[in-house]
């Protein structure tokens, strides 16, 4: 292991011997400990909603520095692009965004909308997807939201989970580019013990 | 009786703070902790797209559940780190492809408890160097973790080798405070 730059050096002689032991105990728990990690830029701030908290479903991490398929990055464009509500760009907070869409309130929920930011994909290979919920009501304890890319209206690949608190809510979640075949995005609620999963909203 | 502000709070009061919806103590907690969380998570999974996963899951689970938080069990900072560990374990445990690569020569690493130790250790480091002025804190990362010599970081800094001297060993004081305090005493 590593042992550091030399104590004695960097503390002097004049210590008390009582000092001195505290001192060095803390200089080999730096030792041990290595240096913290720099925060990524999207760490740097807190979460912009924390009651909207996330827990976005696992999806396939690909390994750093892999690169995006221009195939796939046309056929995502291809889809977004009926639904583009915004223009591209680097929108709030320096993120980089490819393409917005909107979302509507369905029967279950008339009130809601969302605007759904594709961004550009991360380190890991993943489109990350910034959602600003309006609208939605606070669940009870164990229900919460799904997020879904689907065809003809029918889930066919989870994208992640979340609750909101508050009139409006903003979850982060990600989608892997190598999904294809679906036509549009639904959001469910789900609720322990029922069967039934609403759709709430739709593209 | 006086409420102090966010920066002069407890772990403990931040997270009882934030149970009550204060996002000013929630922000507080963050900048103690992430890059605490995002080390835990980083040394735990070795890929950091995960690891960025982490640390969200678990500042969205202190949102969720700094309301069943009670401090007569225990101070804020080992809480925060059981919450860490699940969400990383979590995360751990849901992954679809290996998280690290498989090392080419046969491993001489620790046991579990060993690594266990060891993350515990970097945690509470790691927590107690975010307490440090910003001054302080430069001195100790130039010294420990990028080879430089005091007169090397006297120069690199341009400041007095008294200084460097002086502002290490005020650093190291104040690092013993804090990990004394197992980090939830006053100011921490």
């Amino acid at each position: 292991m590593d042992r550091g730059p030399d104590f004695r050096e960097l503390v002097g002689d004049d210590l008390t011997p009582g000092e001195r032991a505290r001192l060095e105990r803390v200089h080999e728990l730096l030792v041990a400990a290595g240096p913290p990690p720099e925060l990524p830029p999207a760490l740097a701030e807190p979460p912009d909603e924390p009651g909207a908290s996330v827990t976005p479903l696992v999806l396939p991490r690909r390994r750093a520095g892999a690169m995006l398929t221009l195939a796939a990055a046309i056929a995502l464009i291809a889809f977004v692009g009926g639904f583009v509500a915004g223009k591209n760009g680097v929108g709030q907070g320096g993120r980089n965004v490819l393409h917005s869409l909107n979302m509507h309130g369905t029967a279950a929920a008339r009130n809601a909308s969302a605007k759904i930011d594709v961004e550009a994909v991360d380190s890991s290979g993943n489109w990350p997807l910034r959602i600003v919920v309006h609208g939605l009501p606070q669940l009870s304890k164990g229900s919460y939201y799904e997020m879904f890319l689907s065809k003809h209206g029918k889930p066919i690949a989870a994208c992640g989970i979340f609750t909101v608190a508050g009139s409006t809510s903003t979850v982060h979640l990600s989608m892997p580019p190598t999904i294809t075949g679906y036509d549009g995005w639904i959001v469910t609620r789900e609720s322990p013990g029922n069967n039934g999963h609403p759709v709430v909203l739709t593209t | 009786m006086r409420r102090v502000s966010a920066h002069e709070a407890t772990d403990g009061e931040l997270i009882l703070r934030t149970g009550d919806g204060d996002r000013g103590a929630f922000e507080t907690l963050y900048k103690r902790y992430a890059r605490p969380v995002f080390g835990l998570a980083l040394r735990r999974l070795g890929d950091r797209g995960r690891a960025e996963d982490a640390v969200q899951e678990t500042f969205a689970s202190v949102w969720r559940g700094a309301g069943s938080y009670r401090p007569e069990r225990g101070p804020g900072g080992p809480w925060i780190y059981a919450v860490a560990r699940n969400a990383i374990v979590d995360r751990a445990r849901a992954r679809s492809e290996p998280a690290v690569e498989a090392p080419e020569q046969e491993s001489h690493e620790a046991g579990p408890a060993e690594r266990a130790e060891a993350s515990w250790t970097s945690w509470r480091v790691h927590r107690a160097l975010e307490e440090l002025p910003d001054n302080e804190r430069r001195v100790i990362e130039l010294a420990y973790w990028s080879g430089l010599s005091q007169s090397e970081v006297a120069e690199y800094l341009g400041i007095p080798l008294g200084t460097v001297k002086t502002r290490t060993r005020a650093a190291l004081a104040r690092l013993a405070d804090q990990l004394e305090e197992e980090f939830d005493g006053p100011g921490t």
